[in-house]
């Protein structure tokens, strides 16, 4: 009888331990979550994105993430899916929903670059690093962006729009260095490089 | 957030409880009450709302229905009639929404029963809490004289699968010289855009490969549905594209393999792809959940609950009143939307707005395409479009992103 009855009270113990753990408030239970739910359809559960040309945001500093949505709403950044989507999140709430993302855990991207690519796309980074210093980790804070482990497709696409200069830079001086710099590399160059930052973490 | 982790653990502690009394785990969901799901069709409403509402609350217990064995994408659907795309990499195994925890059973559900809340499966029934309702579309075979005598060789392979792939084994034996006869129906129906995108691809076909075939397009409607300007300029490369707006199809004889329009235009054709007018899936117009006109189902812009039965929610191609297309994306976002609104309707908590979101793209050829962007806010309970974009022109670019929001919302839906 004693027996059973710590049985029982073991069993209680246990399923109340899983189910607190399993009915814990889930991961939709906050504004920037719901309000974040939309973004998943182009952007992934979590905003680990897994197609090639759409950014992973999650782990994404807020500071950077506000940026660019402020950039597309502006009209600053061309992307016809993102100057509607970017007001959408102003106005229902951008500070919720870049806290939501920054707080999600950044898988790799799911398209692994061709090795070879990032072999020859070494190289040519060394010359991006004024900015987005040695490793690729930029300054988000500062407004330049971490490219480790972004899908290469697009930080390619990216790049070329910087090149053809669709994509300007808000500092002229700093504009015009990418654009010199950006001029010197042909677009294989562009998808080289890109696969190296796409491959580090 | 600590609401909800408070009200999970006095839950969790009741269901301990349970657990003691009815010996074992297993039991825990059949002993709980009010945490019941049902979703009806698993296409991109209805799974992603299976899904969605066991991320939302896992301790919910969700069943989904849908006698398909694989989901097969109508995106992308009408590249499989030029070849420029295989229907196999549009087919996908529901395996993977296993791992949420959900019950999914590949069989119809046949009746629904709002007072008794329960929806008849076979000789069985399922009883619900909340139940989610996403029967996509169905046609209005009677709409047309003489196609429901001949709605099986008369393809309209709008519901991708066993008909896409004959409309192509069609489309590819069309003499060189033939005519192709596309009937596209007055607006509302599923893919605003989808009739225009299919004439693009039968005409790139015909253009390639049948150089002296011609397509004709019927549109019931007065003007390009959606997207027109992208279209028209995308049809200037297929001079064999002849289309007449305001020439809705009303009977067809297959017979003299000729269709007869509302102006009295009479039209012969080698192959005929008719789309006939559309409707909500059969069991919503069944369980009452269509308006007057016995169409489409009014909802709550908010939960997404219809407004003629409590406890029922609508997403997808079924519903009607909100300023969205009837598009896969938009279906998408219905379900995550609706299954956290459900998940917080069991909960008793107030169920925050979440506007959908649309994103549609159609390929124009074998490797460029154009799309249009609806962003919405929730306004006084209602859904309001804040903007809407196309893209300048078609494009190698936009159809790369097509096969990333693909590949994402693909896994969004399923995986």
């Amino acid at each position: 009888m004693r027996k059973s009855l710590s049985l029982s009270v073991f069993l209680t113990a246990f399923g109340l331990m899983l189910l607190t753990l399993s009915a814990d408030a889930g991961p939709l239970d906050s504004p920037g979550a719901s309000n974040a739910l939309v973004c998943s359809a182009c952007h992934g559960f979590g905003g680990n994105s897994p197609g090639s040309t759409v950014p992973i945001l999650a782990g994404m500093s807020p500071a950077y993430f506000k940026k660019a949505i402020q950039d597309y709403a502006e009209g600053k950044r061309p992307s016809p899916e993102m100057e509607p989507y970017s007001k959408y999140v102003l106005q229902s709430g951008l500070d919720e929903i870049a806290a939501y993302f920054a707080e999600q855990k950044k898988l790799p991207p799911r398209l692994k670059p061709d090795p070879n690519a990032v072999k020859r796309g070494m190289a040519i980074a060394a010359q991006c690093t004024v900015c987005h210093n040695p490793r690729g980790e930029g300054d988000p804070e500062r407004g330049f962006p971490d490219l480790r482990g972004q899908p290469a497709g697009y930080l390619e696409a990216q790049t070329a729009l910087l090149k053809e200069d669709k994509r300007k830079l808000q500092d002229a001086m700093l504009d015009d260095l990418k654009k010199k710099l950006l001029k010197r590399l042909s677009n294989r160059n562009i998808a080289d490089v890109a696969a190296y930052y796409s491959s580090l973490k | 957030m600590n609401n909800m982790t408070r009200r999970a653990f006095l839950k969790a502690s009741g269901i301990g409880m349970a657990i003691l009394g009815t010996g074992g785990l297993s039991s825990f969901a059949a002993g709980t009450k009010g945490r019941r799901v049902v979703v009806i069709g698993g296409g991109w409403g209805g799974a992603t709302a299976a899904k969605y509402v066991r991320l939302a609350d896992p301790s919910i217990e969700v069943t989904l229905l849908d006698p398909n064995k694989q989901f097969i994408s109508c995106p992308f659907s009408n590249l499989v009639l030029s070849g420029v795309e295989s229907i196999k990499r549009l087919t996908i195994r529901y395996d993977s929404l296993r791992k949420h925890g959900m019950r999914i059973r590949h069989e119809a559900a046949t009746a629904i029963e709002p007072d008794k809340k329960r929806v008849r499966v076979g000789n069985d029934y399922l009883e619900y809490d909340r139940l989610v309702v996403s029967p996509g579309i169905d046609f209005q075979w009677d709409q047309v004289e003489g196609l429901e005598a001949a709605k099986d060789k008369v393809l309209h392979a709008w519901k991708a699968g066993p008909q896409t792939v004959e409309l192509a084994k069609q489309l590819q034996a069309i003499p060189d010289g033939g005519v192709f006869v596309l009937a596209v129906p007055l607006a509302a129906f599923r893919c605003p855009p989808g009739p225009y995108e299919r004439a693009c691809q039968v005409a790139w076909y015909l253009k390639n490969k049948k150089p002296r075939s011609k397509l004709i397009v019927l549109d019931a409607n007065k003007d390009i549905v959606s997207k027109g300007g992208l279209f028209k300029a995308a049809w200037k490369d297929y001079p064999n594209l002849e289309y007449r707006p305001a020439s809705k199809v009303e009977k067809i004889d297959t017979s003299d393999r000729e269709v007869t329009t509302e102006i009295g235009d009479k039209v012969k054709y080698d192959v005929i792809n008719l789309i006939p007018p559309q409707r909500a899936g059969a069991i919503a117009v069944q369980a009452d959940l269509v308006g007057a006109d016995k169409r489409w189902c009014e909802v709550d812009h908010v939960t997404y609950e219809s407004v003629k039965h409590k406890n029922i929610h609508v997403v997808g191609d079924s519903t009607i009143g909100l300023p969205v297309p009837k598009s896969g994306n938009v279906a998408n976002a219905m379900g995550k939307i609706c299954a956290v609104a459900v998940a917080h309707l069991l909960n008793d908590k107030e169920v925050p707005p979440m506007p959908p979101g649309n994103t549609c793209y159609s390929w124009v050829n074998d490797k460029e395409a154009i799309a249009v962007v609806n962003s919405y806010k929730i306004e006084n309970r209602k859904v309001v479009q804040i903007e809407q974009k196309l893209t300048p022109h078609k494009s190698v670019a936009v159809a790369q992103n097509s096969l990333a929001w693909r590949t994402s919302i693909w896994n969004d839906i399923l995986g």
